[in-house]
């Protein structure tokens, strides 16, 4: 018996709605699950502009989001969780549970998990940044709330900040907390919001404190270069130990490697670079497909290795995006695309083979 | 651009006390590599007030930069209060661990710079390893802090007064900072005597030690515990 036509993709992020619109685009039925009320992902959600290009989320995504909402070969089922799995390549028997509780089960053929990641929660960081004691201490996701409203004030009295610090590698890169990876774009986000801060508030004083910069290819100059020179952002190189609060500004404190002393400065804002962790969506889908895990946490491709990101160990089951580790939009597009074209060929392999 | 502070001392000797610190077995998890993010400084004490970095401490050890090593060995280590601060480091590694391992080859080396820094503080030594119980009321003159104001020379008038007006019989002491049960003492010499404790104090500082140790053996004769 030929395998089911139809591919399951989990979760409506930039992976799932590229790997969604790749399947339809192939001629099969794409069956696309997401838990929240839209599509979009995280991206979509929470960040007002995209890095690298500074363009408005909403209006860059349109394209995509109305394509998959659109294509009648794709079957877009929001609030709907996959809740249970059986069966092997070809015949996969998944289990869809709504938010009012009821259950269908689908055939599928071949499946793309494009869950994501979750934002590191900075009240697990090993220094002592108060994010949860301070009011002016906030996330790049708080801080993208902001630009989204258009206004950046402090929130703990509503005044507009004079001098704001990002800390990078909250939650990344440290062996006390667990997360011994680099999240890789939080430098290139930090250094965006860094130049929108500059272009809101043309007379604060920026500062960025970091342990390398990481901001890899055209990332470089577009946004590193860019919020250096002509936003005139301070790049410090050394990562602040302590928050304290002085009055009613933070005092951070830090030791500037390069000129080798400590450092003492007063803040009105600090905003925490933190890092990405396999969503909670990430680790249930990986029980539920039973589908390895990596070291570090994320889902295991299936050798691990440069030359293939998209497949898992169990056959017929492919990444997209941060499930697999952290991911910049451009990889995470990307492996979306790569991960229709092998679903797609894993159908028409069977195809072929029964016939 | 390299240390150049003690060219008289041939590079092999740097070399094999650098080695003494490497062999030491808790090396490994205190050094696993070092992105000189700054961190411990900002939290180190020391670096607040002292030409002293943990950073510099936990690099010269990853690049077994032999000049460098040799001079914090002299020049820096001793400005280390020990507190652990540095053991924040996100690579978890521990500069002031590091510093314990290169203190303990400076005095087991009997490095001239050891000797200096440490010689202020036989008195203290000397308190910890007989009593078991270091800075002792009685010590607490005015003299020696000034900075604490008058009450210090008050109490240290009628000390042994002040001492029983506390509560817990035990801190009804002068000579100790509480009252030690002989047997705790005598476990504690055998405690030095067997760990070379006792041994690494001749480095320090010889007739110290020689009375440290003519105290202990006959405590220790009397207790009964063997040491052989």
């Amino acid at each position: 018996m030929a395998g089911s036509d139809t591919v399951l993709i989990v979760g409506a992020g930039p992976g799932g709605i590229e790997a969604a619109r790749g399947v339809a685009d192939l001629g099969k039925r794409a069956l696309l699950v997401e838990t929240k009320g839209d599509i979009g992902g995280t991206p979509y959600e929470y960040y007002a502009t995209l890095t690298p290009d500074l363009r408005e989320t909403h209006e860059a995504m349109h394209e995509m989001v109305t394509a998959v909402k659109e294509h009648p070969l794709i079957d877009l089922r929001l609030n709907t969780r996959v809740v249970n799995s059986e069966g092997e390549i070809g015949h996969f028997k998944v289990t869809l549970q709504d938010e009012s509780g009821s259950r269908t089960e689908e055939e599928v053929g071949a499946i793309v998990v494009a869950t994501g990641f979750q934002h590191f929660d900075p009240g697990r960081e090993t220094q002592m940044y108060g994010y949860y004691e301070y009011d002016d201490v906030l996330t790049l996701v708080d801080a993208e709330q902001m630009f989204k409203a258009g206004r950046i004030v402090r929130p703990s009295n509503g005044e507009v900040p004079e001098r704001v610090a990002f800390i990078q590698c909250v939650g990344s890169r440290d062996r006390q907390i667990g997360n011994q990876w680099c999240s890789k774009v939080c430098c290139g986000i930090a250094s965006k919001q860094s130049i929108e801060i500059k272009r809101m508030l043309p007379n604060a004083k920026v500062f960025i404190f970091y342990i390398d910069m990481r901001m890899y290819g055209f990332w470089e100059d577009m946004i590193y270069w860019k919020a250096q020179e002509e936003y005139k952002v301070n790049y410090i190189r050394g990562i602040v130990t302590e928050i304290i609060r002085k009055g009613d500004k933070l005092l951070i404190k830090g030791e500037d490697t390069t000129m080798g002393r400590p450092m003492e400065v007063l803040m009105d804002m600090v905003i925490l670079s933190v890092g990405m962790e396999p969503s909670k969506g990430t680790l249930e889908m990986a029980n539920i497909f039973n589908l390895p895990r990596e070291e570090h946490g994320f889902i295991a491709t299936k050798d691990g290795g440069p030359l293939d990101t998209v497949s898992t160990k169990v056959p017929g089951i492919f990444l997209a995006g941060a499930a697999a580790g952290p991911k910049d939009i451009e990889d995470t597009v990307s492996m979306g695309g790569a991960a229709a074209m092998k679903a797609v060929a894993t159908l028409n392999r069977l195809a072929l083979e029964v016939g | 651009m390299p240390s150049d502070r003690y060219l008289e001392v041939p590079l092999v000797e740097k070399q094999r006390l650098f080695d003494e610190v490497k062999a030491d077995p808790r090396f490994h998890t205190y050094l696993y590599g070092c992105y000189e993010c700054g961190i411990c400084v900002a939290a180190c004490p020391s670096a607040r007030f002292y030409d002293f970095s943990p950073r510099k401490i936990a690099q010269a050890a990853a690049r077994e930069d032999l000049e460098l090593i040799y001079e914090q060995m002299n020049d820096d280590i001793w400005n280390c209060s020990q507190c652990f601060s540095c053991n924040r480091c996100p690579r978890q590694n521990s500069p002031g661990g590091l510093i314990t391992i290169m203190r303990e080859v400076a005095v087991k080396n009997g490095m001239r710079s050891m000797k200096e820094a440490l010689a202020g503080y036989t008195r203290i030594i000397y308190k910890i390893m007989t009593t078991g119980t270091q800075v002792s009321p009685d010590m607490l003159q005015e003299d020696a802090f000034p900075d604490w104001g008058p009450q210090v020379k008050m109490v240290s008038d009628n000390l042994d007064l002040w001492r029983r007006a506390l509560p817990p019989e035990t801190l009804h002491t002068t000579g100790l900072s509480w009252q030690v049960e002989e047997r705790t003492m005598q476990e504690l010499y055998a405690i030095w005597k067997l760990t070379g404790t006792l041994d690494m104090i001749s480095e320090v500082d010889e007739g110290l030690h020689d009375i440290m140790e003519e105290i202990m053996d006959d405590a220790l004769e009397e207790s009964g515990i063997s040491v052989d």
